[in-house]
């Protein structure tokens, strides 16, 4: 991999945060964990990402809005969404607002390591337009 | 023994008590008041009809004794005029002959008024005057040498007789003429006296209605606004006998029964319906801690050489503190749904709530409502089953996160009422409120403002038949536009928890 794609993960369970930061650097990724939405969003706002993976559901901020604030600063960044049961619908609706896929929690590193291959390849031929 | 078999026991006695009062049902009574009324008629008609008969017979007897005195006299005319003008004496025997006759062809009668010895006496005057007349008329043909002192002697008998002959039978006439006057008088009170009886039995018939019919009427008419209101406890014999109204009862006390397995049924219908929308909640909360471990596991898998041991530790830490975790919410689901036996404890209203709180808390989350609570810390304690209540406010909180919007608020307050014997409970939303018309049939059966398949229309009503059977009630309050508020009543426990 030539390039090292940085990715921001949020999800308001920290231990998701921190195993996925293991998981996703050992692949080759530079990843930046938040548990919390407003720093994630905060984060955003500084720095354009290739990915950001986040949780649909967490207090205060949520997926959308983490969606939105991206699709606002920063077009190229793909976004994958984490769902859980019950927040179908709210995958659904991110999807609709321009997410890039979700992935159901509970979820194995190379579930989500196999989006990103996906993602990465959608980005090249992004650039490539 | 159990909450049921108590129940049960206590329908079993209501049913034999009723059954065991002796028969005397509301048609025989009925029939019984009538008989009275008829018995009494004929009475009365009968003594009436007596009373001419014998009024009929006094009166015969006196005509036949007018006659009788009639012809007496006449025969003491003639038997003067015999002794002072020397008229023939035939003249007097036709007179005592007739007189004579009168006697014979009325003895029966006779005898019957006048008694057998006033008709043996009347009877020995007229056969002594009539030998004293045959004396008379033989001394004139058989004796003339001394007729005239026998003549002299006769007379004064004949005039002994015939005199006591008069006297007696006017005496007779005059006693019998009292007893036909008081007779008379007998017969104009007598329908007086029967009125009076007659009245006095309406008086006692229009209070027996009253009382048999119109009394158990209106028992009955409490007993069903108390069934209305949830009493379900069987109905108890409250008079002496058996009648209609006590198979009325007996059919209520069935009706009870079914109400009561029916409320039972809906009860844990609606608890079915919770543990459905709960269980929807536990899974998305459980796969908060199940998506940690499958991730920690797969780290801890794939990293397993290359770490060191402090880190494996750590890993390995995690794996068993979501194990736990998950453990933790898969309890607090099984708490509820365990099968429901009345169980009835002393309950502290802050721990009913945190833990109902607890249950609801990722609805809570999801929504993103703020809940808040004011439970003060000495507030006395409730006498009631945890798992029925927990239920109910489950139920309310449920719906209040139905009716509000993203960011809205619940506040949960509890209090002691100024009389100090119930706590009530206040569950208020902001939310979309309730419409007025509809505000009066939320608590019925079925009535459901959710779409189709949301809701089942049983939740406040089987709440409200829970809070019932606990002794309290539940109101509401709403304002469309501006929230709800549930308002729960319940006794305070009286027992103290030791005596239990």
């Amino acid at each position: 991999m030539s390039k090292r794609f940085e990715v921001l993960v949020v999800d308001d369970e920290p231990i998701v945060g921190k195993r996925l930061k293991v998981a996703l650097e050992k692949t080759g990724y530079d990843v930046e964990v938040f548990d919390s939405g407003p720093a994630a969003l905060e984060r955003i706002g500084e720095k354009q990402f290739d990915f950001v993976v986040t949780d649909v559901r967490m207090d205060n901020v949520d997926g959308i809005d983490i969606l939105n604030k991206v699709t606002e600063t920063s077009p190229r960044t793909k976004v994958i969404i984490i769902t859980g049961y019950a927040t179908i619908e709210l995958a659904r609706e991110a999807l609709v607002k321009g997410a890039y896929d979700f992935i159901a929690k509970p979820f194995q590193p190379d579930d989500l390591r196999e989006v990103l291959e996906r993602a990465v390849k959608a980005r090249e031929l992004d650039s490539d337009k | 023994m159990t909450q049921e078999n108590h129940i049960e026991d206590a329908e079993y006695q209501a049913e034999k008590a009723l059954k065991e009062r002796p028969r005397f049902s509301i048609r025989s009574r009925l029939l019984l008041g009538f008989m009275l009324f008829f018995i009494l008629s004929a009475a009365a008609e009968l003594t009436a009809i007596i009373t001419l008969h014998r009024l009929e017979e006094k009166t015969r007897f006196l005509v036949i004794a007018d006659r009788y005195t009639y012809e007496i006299q006449q025969a003491r005319r003639f038997e003067k005029n015999f002794f002072l003008y020397q008229t023939d004496l035939q003249y007097v025997f036709d007179h005592v002959g007739p007189a004579e006759s009168l006697m014979n062809s009325n003895s029966q009668e006779l005898r019957s008024v006048l008694g057998d010895d006033n008709y043996i006496v009347l009877n020995a005057h007229l056969e002594k005057y009539k030998e004293l007349l045959f004396q008379l008329a033989a001394i004139d043909t058989v004796l003339p040498e001394n007729a005239e002192t026998r003549m002299s002697e006769i007379e004064n008998e004949l005039r002994q007789y015939g005199s006591q002959m008069i006297t007696f039978a006017l005496q007779l006439s005059e006693r019998e003429l009292d007893t036909v006057r008081s007779m008379f008088r007998w017969a104009k009170l007598l329908p007086l006296i029967f009125l009076v009886f007659f009245l006095i039995l309406v008086i006692y018939m229009a209070n027996f209605l009253f009382r048999q019919i119109n009394r158990p009427l209106s028992r009955l008419m409490e007993l069903t606004e108390r069934i209305a209101e949830g009493d379900l406890t069987p109905i108890t014999p409250f008079r002496k006998y058996r009648d209609e109204f006590s198979n009325v009862n007996m059919a209520l006390n069935h009706m009870i029964h079914e109400l009561k397995r029916r409320q039972e049924l809906m009860i844990e219908s609606h608890k079915l319906r919770a543990i459905g929308t709960l269980t929807a909640g536990i899974a998305h909360e459980l796969n908060n801690p199940l998506n940690n471990i499958t991730l920690t596991a797969a780290v801890l898998e794939e990293d397993y050489e290359n770490i060191s041991d402090e880190q494996r530790l750590e890993l390995v830490r995690d794996l068993v503190k979501e194990a736990q975790r998950s453990e933790r919410i898969v309890r607090n689901l099984l708490g509820f749904a365990r099968k429901s036996e009345i169980e009835t404890k002393h309950l502290d209203i802050s721990d009913l709530i945190a833990e109902t709180l607890k249950l609801a808390q990722n609805q809570v989350n999801l929504k993103g409502v703020k809940v808040t609570t004011s439970i003060p810390v000495n507030l006395p304690k409730i006498h009631g089953d945890r798992q029925q209540l927990n239920q109910v406010f489950l139920n309310l909180i449920l719906n209040a996160l139905d009716a509000i919007d993203k960011n809205g608020k619940l506040n949960i307050t509890a209090e002691t009422t100024s009389m100090f014997d119930f706590i009530t409970i206040k569950f208020t939303d902001n939310g979309s409120g309730i419409p007025h018309h509809i505000l009066p049939s939320i608590f019925d059966p079925f009535f459901t403002t959710k779409p189709t398949r949301r809701g089942t229309g049983l939740g406040l009503s089987v709440s409200k038949g829970i809070i019932e059977e606990h002794g309290g009630n539940i109101t509401v309050e709403s304002e469309v536009g501006t929230g709800t508020t549930f308002i729960i009543s319940l006794p305070i426990a009286r027992i103290p928890a030791e005596f239990k």
